[in-house]
């Protein structure tokens, strides 16, 4: 790594040196260049790009979106060493509450106040592994998600999602 | 206006990263059409902004993994936020900045910086079919490609910051600067300045090395 070029600070304008036209069109001339040699070298894989398109299906007004409120690695105080810590999760939509824990042996979780739902663990636009809560509202998966991961609950005649992330 | 005169059919056959211009107006318009079921405006949504994802994820040098889980989970809450997002016309925004705090979260996640000085990003052209690729291959071009490779190469060696706020402005078509702003958490005032003497220390690279 070349350092020499990382003590931009934070003090940027502070240089008052104006770029002369003639500079400005070389500087312009040069990033078109290097826009173009990165839609060569580093494209949006098309796979990728597929997935986006069929994303479209995960468009959906009628169901409610449960926010996260709660996430270990942003919220949670770093404990050192713990680097097998499971991730916690927490989810609000309105009166409901969905707890979720992630560790590399899978997920468990609970919907508060309990109540009995159908959810789906989602990884992205299909139908996710079908899983269903007991009378506590508590629901377990002995696969643990990776990727992009959402749940989809089903109860009392309503559908909730939760926000998106990467676990 | 292009978002009026949308040819539902005609995107497959658009290059990507190129030409894809879809300016504030046109994505307001795209999203309320999207929000109303128009899959043929989701789909010109993903063309026009996928680069300024892309780049904003590239920028953050995540492994190659995790660069294609954050782009994905970045268009699903886009789906998924699509009829609630506040200021249609700002999607461009939303998108690099959910990106960039995807990005922010997964590097946290892994409480150490992932290494992507990824030797094969140099030899691997794109894996698909690209018109890219047929230049790449046609000897003619090869002084060329020779050209585009010490660019890129010397890009990849400035310092971070310069390499981050490149990488983002290097999407096609390139973004705005309240683009770039929302993608790496910088004011808006400080990106020109920043931009041009990144871009100064790219030509000084690329002179010593006689390649200008």
């Amino acid at each position: 790594m070349s350092d020499m070029d990382d003590d931009l600070g934070d003090d940027v304008l502070d240089f008052g040196e104006q770029a002369l036209p003639d500079e400005e069109f070389a500087l312009e001339l040069l990033e078109e260049e290097l826009r173009q040699a990165t839609a060569i070298l580093d494209p949006v894989p098309v796979a990728l790009r597929q997935i986006a398109m069929e994303a479209f299906a995960l468009h959906d007004l009628d169901s409610r979106i449960a926010e996260l409120s709660f996430d270990s690695v942003v919220d949670a105080l770093p404990v050192r060493g713990a680097t097998g810590a499971p991730r916690m999760l927490t989810f609000h939509a309105g009166e409901v509450t969905v707890d979720v824990e992630l560790t590399p042996q899978g997920l468990m979780g609970q919907v508060l106040p309990p109540r009995s739902a159908r959810i789906e663990v989602l990884s992205g636009p299909q139908a996710g592994s079908p899983l269903t809560t007991d009378d506590m509202g508590r629901f377990t998966c002995d696969t643990s998600p990776a990727g992009p991961f959402a749940l989809r609950l089903r109860t009392g005649g309503q559908v909730i999602v939760t926000d998106w992330l990467t676990v | 206006m292009r978002a009026g005169a949308l040819p539902s059919t005609a995107y497959d056959d658009l290059p990507y990263t190129r030409g894809g211009t879809v300016d504030r107006a046109d994505v307001g318009a795209l999203v309320q059409s999207a929000v109303d079921g128009d899959a043929a405006a989701w789909k010109a949504l993903v063309e026009g902004l996928s680069p300024l994802v892309w780049a904003v994820v590239r920028a953050h040098r995540l492994s190659d993994a995790d660069a294609h889980e954050v782009y994905q989970t970045v268009w699903f809450r886009f789906a998924q936020h699509l009829g609630r997002i506040r200021e249609p016309d700002k999607a461009k925004s939303w998108l690099a900045s959910t990106a960039r705090h995807e990005c922010l979260k997964v590097l946290k996640g892994l409480r150490r910086l992932t290494v992507t000085d990824d030797p094969q990003l140099l030899d691997r052209i794109s894996e698909d079919r690209t018109p890219e690729q047929s230049f790449i291959d046609s000897e003619e071009a090869a002084a060329q490609s020779e050209r585009v490779r010490y660019l890129w190469q010397e890009f990849e060696e400035l310092g971070e910051r310069c390499r981050q706020l490149l990488r983002i402005l290097m999407a096609s078509p390139k973004p705005g600067y309240q683009e770039v702003s929302a993608a790496l958490g910088i004011a808006v005032g400080s990106i020109g300045p920043l931009r041009q003497r990144c871009l100064r220390r790219l030509r000084a690279r690329l002179e010593a090395r006689g390649a200008v």
